[in-house]
């Protein structure tokens, strides 16, 4: 049973400096105990690459991205609701048809798989670890995929509207 | 191998509290994501500088103490990468993406845990775009030798 002062608690987002914290000190732990650098897109990799026989072994990140899906479940088990809206935002509200909303985000999900691995990170690898660490590259992807977001989220508003 | 037991589960642990934390600050919501792609909300953005101020001090302070990673004895150390046209092309691949999904590869997993189905097709969409990129690669590699 979820406790109604922990569901409200967790269903109300809290300051922005919160989770800020919370994710930054996850790349400065993950750095003191496993001398590694974090990325969810590497999980996917990882499992990727096991299961297409790249590599003989499961790579540390597919564990990472396993946690991932625990914290995700277990916030929702002591919260008592989601934090994942109605549907599947504007892309379930413009198209009625889920035989045209499920390509798109297969298309979707295609371009990040192949501009992060390219990229070398996605928002996490790139964006928060990448460049903690001070790597340039990842402060030009980072503001990169940024930009580009920005600019096309503005684009398929003004296609939509 | 009591070690690798030992990474694997601090990797679960990690990945658990990024997991619930992206979960709380409701990243997992498609609606949120394009509300701060928008920019009519600039909490992604705080979120973002916090997080790497924060990282970026703690990181230093680790190696400036000379600390050992716990579970690999080794000294805590990184690599940093200059960056390449391909960052660069791949950052604005990978920035549709964001924008038409409205989700990046750490949310989809946290949208599948709390049953958004859909994201079934992002997570399909991002191997089969993981399995493009290792095609290309090694296909531009073949061609090399």
């Amino acid at each position: 049973m979820t406790d109604p002062l922990v569901g409200d608690v967790l269903l109300t987002r809290p300051p922005f400096f919160v989770i800020g914290a919370l994710l930054g000190l996850t790349v400065v732990g993950v750095l003191a105990t496993l001398n590694q650098q974090l990325g969810a897109l590497g999980g996917y990799s990882a499992v990727f690459e096991r299961a297409s026989g790249r590599t003989r072994a499961l790579g540390w990140k597919a564990w990472f991205l396993l946690g991932i899906f625990a914290g995700a479940l277990i916030f929702r088990l002591l919260a008592g609701g989601t934090t994942a809206g109605e549907g599947y935002g504007w892309l379930t509200r413009t198209f009625a048809d889920d035989w045209v909303v499920g390509p798109l985000l297969l298309v979707g999900g295609a371009l990040i798989g192949f501009g992060a691995k390219t990229a070398g990170g996605c928002t996490s690898g790139n964006g928060i670890c990448g460049t903690a660490l001070g790597s340039a590259a990842s402060f030009v992807a980072t503001a990169t995929f940024m930009a580009v977001a920005v600019g096309v989220t503005f684009f398929i508003d003004l296609v939509i509207a | 191998m009591k070690g690798a037991l030992a990474s694997r589960v601090a990797a679960v642990g990690f990945g658990a509290v990024f997991g619930f934390a992206i979960s709380w600050g409701q990243f997992t919501d498609p609606d949120r994501l394009r509300e701060m792609l928008l920019l009519e909300d600039p909490y992604l953005y705080l979120m973002m500088v916090t997080a790497v101020t924060l990282g970026f001090v703690g990181v230093r302070l680790l190696r400036r103490l000379r600390v050992r990673a716990l579970l690999t004895g080794t000294p805590v150390a990184w690599t940093t990468t200059r960056p390449e046209p391909r960052h660069v092309a791949g950052a604005a691949i990978f920035g549709v993406g964001w924008a038409m999904t409205d989700s990046c590869p750490a949310p989809i997993a946290g949208q599948l845990a709390q049953g958004v189905a859909w994201s079934l097709f992002t997570i399909a969409g991002v191997l089969v775009g993981i399995g493009l990129f290792f095609r290309r690669q090694e296909r531009s590699q073949a061609n090399a030798r």
